[in-house]
């Protein structure tokens, strides 16, 4: 069996940062002195990446405010709107507003990426909304119909896709949720296809991974096993190992066996039980293992404890250690 | 205690005014809060009831009477400002509070605080995590409650954040690590239902059970996790009903920005709710009617009272009384029974000033006073 790990959003901030940005939003501090914490952080979470054999790193995405941001605040057609809620959490973004078709700032995103990762763009993973989840979690006020705005941000996806593999970053993660909270049909989940398909163009020989989670996946499997993806993503916590449809898929499936839900660490011989019976549903090319959804729902020391199962379960599969 | 046709009520916590934050640090006022505090003291009567407090707040000598003390101003403040604008329920803003996690959850052991959950932005919150066993260290809010009832004119009214809220806002490890097998979807709503009911059993129903001794009444649930996991609903009626199992009181249950058609029937399993305490104005806008999953519940031939958001407490734009008259008109028609109809702010009004809050309760006071007339003189 071959296994990659990785992980599949952002990474909680540490409490050095915590504090930090806090003193910064209350004036006891300065961006400059803030900027140093970030870029110390940066380096652990890419360290801690690394020390646990992860096949590539993400610096965390401690600088995101949310996944939309960057894009609200730099691609043409945004403004960043009200607070919403996250998915089924306690948690919040800021609802991006389109108000006209969107455009592409290009080098915007690059821009923000953690700078850890252009210094090594090729064992880099570059985490991005997916098109479907993106349409559906804005607020549309284009005019464009939904389907039509699916399509076209695949499209900018996929442009952004483009000049990112010109500076060597070859593995992209879409996050997808909304695809299994709420799965598309009719001429929605056309439009995702042809999103999918215009990042796919952009690909190059790239990796792409379309990673879902907050429902259970198994109403959405005929609509991910249509996507021209390298790897679909499901979240353990959320979809029960025996309800992943069987047969051969000859792509990668991701499983999220670390569950940011929960503080309580997972058990390695457990996790592995449960990936060689997803294996055996699938026989997929490789599995590619890491949390159920960003370990942001949880603090920095329970989320670091908790990412240590992945080294220990990949040796449980490949080691046949227990 | 009887009523007439739409009393009103308090729902949650106001805005700690300024000479009540400084006074609590022993700092001493600065102008605008002596100013706020001598304006709101000539409008609604607190200060009087407790000169010496008033007087070193004052004259600048906010160590003399000690933050105590100042926190006794605030909740007397809370207390007639909420009943000067003619409700017939009240609290004292929650005065005392800061939030509705934490402390609930630091008079309880079995719980471990390990570190910050970015919210949003650059806010985060403390989230604890359950390691064992829930158990109650002594009943909270009891002090608080016994003030209130001491000063209060009007019929006081106990806010306390519930059951699955409280388990919500957690780290489930304790109850999860105790299902065999994989922790997959199955076992943490299992786990969930466990932690939920061990929590209500161990520390919320003691509590309850506390604060009746001390003559509270009228007790209001607040579960605004609720709406965040539809299909959890009978799970935050579990909690609700092994919360309050036994107990002689008023309980009303708040929830607030959920699709309640999603969490009923289910929801009407909790057995002693006397009143749904909703938000509705929120979302009643042009071309959308807020009030319509009224019309639901009448269908399922529920016969309780609804405690009727009235008032938007996120913009600061003040209904006019005759828009809160014309919702109150709306609801009744959907439930086919105006008696069962209390009207209050649709959530707690903290993040408003006290001049935007003052001015929705007087709304809502005139609201239903207008409708009440109507009401009772139709011919009028």
């Amino acid at each position: 069996m071959i296994v990659r790990t990785g992980l599949t959003g952002a990474f909680p901030r540490s409490e050095a940062l915590v504090s930090a940005t806090r003193d910064l939003d209350r004036g006891r501090t300065t961006a400059e002195a803030v900027e140093e914490i970030y870029a110390r952080t940066e380096t652990e979470v890419v360290a801690l990446e690394r020390r646990l054999g992860l096949d590539e790193t993400t610096g965390g995405y401690l600088r995101w405010p949310d996944l939309f941001r960057p894009f609200a605040e730099t691609w043409e057609g945004f403004t960043v709107g009200p607070l919403t809620r996250w998915l089924e959490t306690n948690t919040f973004y800021r609802q991006p507003i389109l108000l006209a078709p969107p455009g592409r700032t290009p080098g915007a995103i690059a821009a923000r990426l953690p700078p850890a990762l252009l210094r090594s763009p090729g064992s880099s993973r570059v985490i991005l909304p997916g098109p479907y989840s993106f349409a559906l979690m804005l607020d549309n006020r284009s005019g464009e119909t939904e389907p039509a705005l699916i399509h076209r941000l695949g499209r900018l996806l996929g442009d952004e896709v483009r000049e990112l593999r010109g500076q060597g970053f070859a593995t992209f993660l879409f996050s997808e949720p909304q695809i299994v909270v709420r799965p598309p049909e009719g001429p929605r989940a056309e439009a995702v296809v042809a999103g999918f398909r215009a990042i796919e163009a952009a690909l190059d020989g790239g990796t792409s991974i379309v990673w879902t989670y907050g429902a259970d996946a198994r109403p959405a499997f005929p609509l991910l096993d249509r996507l021209p993806v390298s790897v679909v993503g499901v979240d353990l916590a959320e979809t029960e190992v025996d309800q992943i449809p069987a047969g051969p898929s000859g792509r990668g499936l991701g499983l999220g066996v670390v569950d940011p839900h929960t503080t309580l660490e997972e058990d390695p011989a457990e996790v592995a039980r449960v990936v060689r019976a997803a294996y055996a549903r699938r026989h997929p090319s490789a599995v590619f293992l890491g949390p159920g959804a960003p370990l942001d729902l949880l603090p920095w020391e329970p989320a670091t404890r908790k990412l240590h199962a992945l080294p220990a379960v990949r040796r449980a599969l490949t080691e046949g250690a227990p | 205690m009887t009523h007439g046709l739409f009393p009103t009520q308090e729902i949650g916590s106001l805005a700690k005014p300024r000479w009540q934050i400084l006074g609590q640090r022993s700092e001493v006022l600065d102008g605008p809060a002596k100013e706020e505090l001598r304006d709101w003291d000539a409008r609604v009567g607190f200060a009087k009831e407790a000169p010496a407090v008033r007087d070193a707040l004052l004259g600048g000598r906010p160590r003399e009477t000690g933050p105590e003390a100042v926190r006794d101003l605030g909740a007397l403040f809370g207390l007639r400002f909420l009943e000067t604008a003619g409700l017939d329920r009240v609290y004292d803003g929650e005065a005392r509070r800061i939030e509705m996690y934490e402390y609930p959850i630091r008079q309880m052991r079995g719980f471990r605080f390990g570190g910050h959950v970015r919210s949003f932005d650059n806010k985060y919150y403390l989230k604890a995590t359950v390691t064992d066993e829930v158990r109650l260290d002594h009943p909270y809010h009891v002090d608080e409650f016994d003030f209130v009832k001491a000063h209060a004119h009007a019929e006081p009214k106990l806010p306390l954040t519930g059951p699955y809220t409280l388990a919500d806002w957690s780290y489930n490890e304790y109850y999860l690590a105790r299902q065999p097998g994989w922790k997959g979807r199955s076992a943490r709503r299992a786990a969930q239902r466990e932690f939920v009911v061990d929590l209500a059993r161990r520390a919320i129903r003691p509590t309850l059970s506390a604060l009746i001794d001390h003559g509270c009444r009228v007790i209001q649930i607040d579960e605004p996790a609720a709406g965040t996991h539809p299909d959890e609903a009978s799970i935050v009626v579990d909690g609700f009903n092994a919360a309050t199992e036994g107990l002689d009181a008023e309980f009303t249950m708040h929830i607030c920005y959920s699709n309640y058609a999603d969490l009923l029937p289910t929801l009407l399993e909790a057995k002693r709710c006397r009143q749904w305490a909703w938000e509705f104005a929120n979302r009643d806008t042009a071309g959308h009617d807020g009030y319509a999953v009224l019309k639901t519940l009448a269908e399922y031939g529920d016969q309780r009272e609804v405690g009727l958001g009235a008032v938007d407490v996120h913009r600061d734009a003040v209904e006019s009384p005759e828009t809160v008259a014309d919702r109150i008109r709306r609801a009744a028609k959907y439930l086919g029974d105006p008696g069962r109809i209390w009207v209050n702010p649709d959530c707690g009004l903290r993040t408003r000033s006290l001049e935007v809050a003052r001015a929705k309760l007087e709304s809502v006071v005139k609201g239903a006073a207008i409708a009440r007339a109507d009401f009772e003189n139709p011919r009028r």
